[in-house]
């Protein structure tokens, strides 16, 4: 079970993330997920810098292309993965390749 | 004479998918070999040392030494050891530093995994426990972090992913020497490169499988002993470095810096040179691993791994001086995540003591083991050598 208390604790470094825009550092298109993901496979994941030292790790939106270092993307708020019926729903980040 | 802890025996059982056998029958199994091999009993060990990773997450066990220690009908110490995929390499490592801090003793060092009782997504997931939460909120899996290294390095590098696939191809050949090894079937580059993806740029016969197995060293600084023993071989040097669990802390992508520095100091501290070593097992769990080891060690130039893997000058046969991951490496002798550390540092024992059957390599003089818990987060090597 996803533990509310800690789905609310990350809550401020999401805020602290939604809407920058930076570039992808690395990606991968994941064909074999583990369970909570399986609706969503497959998926890219990228890591992206926004610059001053801040990175963070998200799956594309809305796209499972491949996707190369520097593309621009920027922070979405989306819901992240599969949870059990009676838990907090899992909002978290995701990016939006900008066109 | 020698003033190093030395191995004198060896046991491993098969890896694979070993549905008749529990965690524990397959830990009985290991240790009842290893002292069979050296006409000893565990009650003349002065402690045990007991990689595992996932008894906790898969088989809510833990407090694993008081259950080894029923298992074994004994009261010595027992030390259980987790650091990932390196628990192995670190056991050996704690196993060396104790019987270095007390001259005259003896202790067992075993690992085992037992992974194939879940569905494969279950122990894939219980294995991204070993990554950040950050890097599991966003459906990372290990073939997915290995990937991210993998088009960092081709990108940098200005390589295709067909560089990869000699690694898998070499391991395969070494595993179908090996009996003890998961897979003992050839493969060619082309099935590699089309097997399914699992992670671009990674396909399913770039990356290691999900085995059960146990395999025990036996490690002695008693002078005696070591003596008596039909084979032994010095430990020359351990060590450990550590590095950020999430990909996002690291400087650089196009290495594994923790791998890098535990070599140094293994070299550092044994005073044996890259070009030293005849044999090497190195942690090929997917098969970018490979090369970026065979860098990050100092075998080959930081971005040539490549170009040089094309060459296969690091198979069995191609006269090459250094052969690496004679063992098949994890990607076909199999991935018990507790028992590979120590598998790789058995291997190395088998080469260099000249019993490694049809995968000896000729005048081993010295092998170096290299063991990485997770994406790079931990690194252990090992250099072992006759003196």
């Amino acid at each position: 079970m996803l533990s509310p208390v800690k789905l609310w604790r990350r809550q401020k470094e999401i805020r602290s993330i939604l809407g920058k825009k930076g570039k992808v550092v690395t990606a991968t298109t994941v064909f074999v997920p583990t369970p909570e993901f399986k609706k969503y496979a497959p998926y890219t994941v990228v890591l992206v810098d926004f610059g001053h030292g801040i990175k963070a790790f998200g799956q594309l939106a809305d796209t499972h292309d491949d996707c190369r270092t520097g593309t621009r993307v920027v922070a979405v708020l989306r819901k992240t993965k599969e949870v059990m019926q009676e838990d907090v729903i899992a909002y978290g980040i995701k990016f939006r390749i900008i066109p | 004479m020698t003033h190093h802890p030395a191995i004198i025996g060896y046991y491993t059982t098969r890896f694979g998918e070993l549905w008749d056998k529990s965690l524990f029958q397959l830990v009985r199994e290991a240790v009842d070999g290893v002292m069979a091999s050296c006409r000893t009993e565990t009650e003349s060990m002065d402690a045990i040392f007991f990689s595992n990773m996932m008894g906790g997450i898969l088989e809510n066990n833990l407090h694993a030494g008081a259950k080894l220690a029923e298992v074994l009908g004994v009261n010595l110490p027992i030390f259980r050891t987790e650091a990932a995929c390196a628990s192995g390499g670190m056991a050996v490592h704690l196993a060396t530093q104790y019987v270095t801090a007390r001259p005259g003793t003896t202790v067992l060092v075993v690992g085992a995994e037992k992974m194939t009782d879940y569905a494969p997504e279950e122990t894939a997931s219980a294995l991204m426990s070993a990554a950040s939460g950050e890097e599991q909120s966003a459906g990372l899996t290990f073939p997915g972090l290995y990937a991210m290294l993998a088009n960092v390095y081709l990108e940098t590098y200005g390589y295709a992913r067909d560089c990869l696939a000699p690694v898998p191809h070499k391991n395969h050949f070494h595993g179908s020497l090996n009996e003890q090894a998961h897979f003992r079937k050839q493969i060619s580059i082309r099935e590699i490169l089309a097997s399914p993806p699992v992670a671009s740029p990674l396909t399913l016969l770039d990356c290691s499988p999900i085995s059960d197995g146990a395999s025990a060293i036996i490690v002695s600084s008693n002078k005696s002993f070591i003596k008596k023993s039909a084979h032994a071989i010095s430990i020359l040097a351990t060590e450990v470095a550590t590095d950020t669990i999430s990909l996002k802390g690291r400087g650089r992508l196009d290495e594994l810096a923790a791998t890098r520095i535990a070599s140094e100091k293994a070299f550092g501290a044994s005073g044996i040179k890259p070009r030293d070593i005849n044999v090497a097992e190195l942690h090929d769990c997917f098969s970018i691993a490979e090369l970026l080891a065979m860098e990050d060690i100092g075998f080959w130039k930081k971005g040539t791994a490549g170009q040089r893997a094309k060459e296969l000058s690091t198979m069995l046969g191609s006269g090459g001086t250094l052969t690496v991951n004679t063992s098949g490496g994890l990607k076909a002798a199999g991935h018990p995540v507790g028992a590979t550390g120590i598998k790789q540092i058995g291997e190395l024992f088998l080469q260099l003591t000249g019993q490694a059957g049809k995968r000896q390599v000729k005048k081993a003089a010295y092998g170096l083991a290299h063991n990485v818990g997770g994406s790079g987060g931990t690194a252990v090597v090992t250099i072992l050598g006759q003196r």
